[in-house]
């Protein structure tokens, strides 16, 4: 059977309540689309390991989540609304705080298979006083301290790439965040990508290649599935706009029952977006002045 | 403020031009948002053209680049030196190779001590900080590490609450060594709206104040919670040149984004709160 499916149905098969779950992009290119969809279908109970995400805040509003697992994350109930809906619903979820570099650190024993990873980051902080999975330990060789993050395992990634093929092999530049480490740990990944480019065309360029055809589930083609992130040769972002839409309890109610529960998928939501701001909306945030790289030569 | 006239300058302006005077040339720099990159980018501008900026979520470039609203912009990525992942940027911070941090913070003490966490009791916080972000990895790998912020007596307690990125923890002798730091790492200047901050033996000394737009010695003592040690060569912080402020202005912040009158920057967090 094909890995090629909507979103819908790669959410519905691979997100299952009481998950760990990725949410890749970190400020460059998240999965917003594969967000919003896991939102749709109420998926809860879930535990997030992500860095500087956007879209994830609506699964906070939705009281989706029991754990972050996080560098950065607004906790102060008088800037984010989310936490005080979440809240008042019984959700609040548990934020479990690293440096930027400790949540790498556990993804990327989460990859490599080994229990935990050593790190000078953290040490002597405070941080350790409140997340047991960050503890101090004596370097076996010098005796000096170190401090060990325990490795994270997610049960599934959501990633969003510029190009994929229908096997799964995903590419994206640009800047990367989190996302080798974070999707290379998941278990199952949903690959949601710009577009599905042929075999071929990955393979004229495979070192641009973060996560091989093999270990992905599922392949969704979701074009500016981004939105409103910017991606890499592909659209700048509306994010300060849509901050701006989403400030409060009537912009985030609003947002939220007409973009996603009250539409069918994300290209419904797009499309609402063209009718208000006008049909070249999307065509103006496209990449204007393209810079091409020169071509990288392979063969014999 | 547009009509301002170019060789006036407020305090938060001097803040910005001092920092930026910590960069030098050769300098591999880790850059935090907000204050920190405006004041890279404007030595960059200036006087350190061939500095090294490196930001958390895997930038690394030479050539200036127009000042974005967040960590990660296409402009901000487009012509970099290099595109990478936020774990490379930081092993390079961990193995020793970046040379100077330049980071913002929440609060800072008379150790160097950062709290970009909470005020009071964790679990019950009177004030919330988002977290670390790349913070605590800045102030754990980096050489020297330049912290801004603006000054105030709630933002300059003795002690923070919480650790969230040593500094010089109580001031005892080689304690960041001991706590398995790297050696020869640390916080060396606190630049604010008021003055610039050195360290002697771990604690907190005030090197110059900035006199030039109005500041006295009393004012930075008043805005500390702490007997504030000053420096025997304390001085009046040589004021921004007509080229630094010409740079700040049409440079590095064109559209005014920090400079426009409000001094903020749209995504700054740490920065916007009114503590």
């Amino acid at each position: 059977m094909g890995k090629v499916m909507t979103m819908k149905e790669a959410v519905s098969r691979f997100v299952h309540s009481g998950n760990t779950i990725f949410v890749s992009g970190c400020q460059h290119g998240e999965p917003t689309a594969a967000v919003y969809e896991i939102v749709r279908q109420k998926i809860n109970h879930m535990t997030l390991v992500c860095a500087l995400t956007g879209s994830i805040s609506f699964m906070i509003g939705e009281g989706l989540l029991d754990k972050i697992i996080t560098g950065y994350m607004a906790q102060d109930e008088k800037m984010s609304y989310v936490l005080v809906k979440a809240r008042e619903n019984g959700h609040r979820p548990i934020i479990e705080e690293y440096s930027h570099f400790g949540v790498s650190m556990a993804l990327l024993a989460g990859q490599i298979g080994i229990p935990f990873m050593p790190t000078k980051a953290q040490l002597g902080s405070d941080m350790l006083r409140y997340n047991t999975n960050i503890r101090e330990f004596p370097c076996p060789f010098t005796g000096n301290k170190l401090v060990g993050v325990k490795a994270v395992v997610p049960d599934v990634a959501v990633f969003h790439v510029q190009r994929c093929d229908e096997e799964g092999n995903a590419q994206k530049w640009g800047s990367l965040g989190i996302d080798q480490e974070g999707v290379n740990a998941s278990r199952n990944i949903i690959v949601t990508t710009e577009k599905i480019v042929d075999s071929e065309v990955i393979r004229r360029d495979p070192n641009r290649t973060i996560i091989p055809g093999f270990r992905v589930s599922a392949v969704v083609e979701q074009p500016f599935g981004a939105y409103p992130m910017h991606l890499a040769g592909c659209y700048a972002g509306d994010n300060m706009g849509m901050m701006r839409n989403m400030m409060g309890k009537e912009g985030y109610e609003s947002f939220v029952q007409n973009n996603i529960y009250g539409v069918k998928d994300f290209n419904e939501y797009l499309k609402r977006i063209t009718d208000t701001q006008g049909k070249d909306y999307f065509e103006k945030l496209k990449v204007k002045n393209p810079i091409y790289s020169d071509p990288v030569i392979s063969g014999q | 403020m547009n009509n301002m006239d170019s060789q006036q300058y407020t305090s938060a302006d001097q803040m910005v031009v001092t920092a930026a005077r910590q960069v030098k040339n050769d300098d591999s720099i880790y850059v935090g948002v907000g204050l920190p990159m405006l004041a890279a980018l404007l030595a960059k501008h200036n006087h350190a053209p061939k500095a090294t900026i490196v930001i958390e979520n895997g930038i690394i470039r030479v050539t200036p680049y127009d000042l974005p609203p967040g960590t990660d912009s296409l402009g901000i990525q487009a012509m970099s030196d290099q595109l990478t992942s936020l774990f490379y940027i930081n092993t390079l911070g961990q193995a020793g190779y970046m040379t100077m941090g330049f980071m913002g913070g929440g609060q800072v003490d008379r150790y160097g001590n950062i709290n970009d966490t909470v005020i009071g009791n964790y679990h019950k916080p009177v004030h919330r900080w988002p977290g670390s972000g790349g913070g605590n990895d800045v102030m754990s790998f980096c050489k020297r590490t330049v912290v801004i912020l603006r000054q105030s007596k709630r933002r300059f307690p003795e002690r923070v609450d919480f650790v969230t990125c040593p500094g010089y923890f109580d001031g005892t002798p080689n304690r960041r060594e001991k706590e398995g730091l790297p050696p020869g790492t640390g916080p060396v200047a606190v630049v604010t709206d008021l003055g610039v901050f050195g360290f002697n033996n771990g604690e907190m000394v005030l090197e110059s104040y900035h006199g030039g737009c109005g500041v006295t010695l009393d004012k930075v003592r008043a805005e500390v919670s702490w007997d504030l040690k000053i420096s025997p060569n304390i001085k009046v912080t040589d004021p921004p040149t007509a080229a630094e402020l010409m740079v700040l202005r049409e440079k590095v912040d064109p559209q005014r984004l920090w400079s426009g009158g409000k001094r903020a920057m749209p995504a700054a967090p740490k920065e916007s709160l009114d503590l």
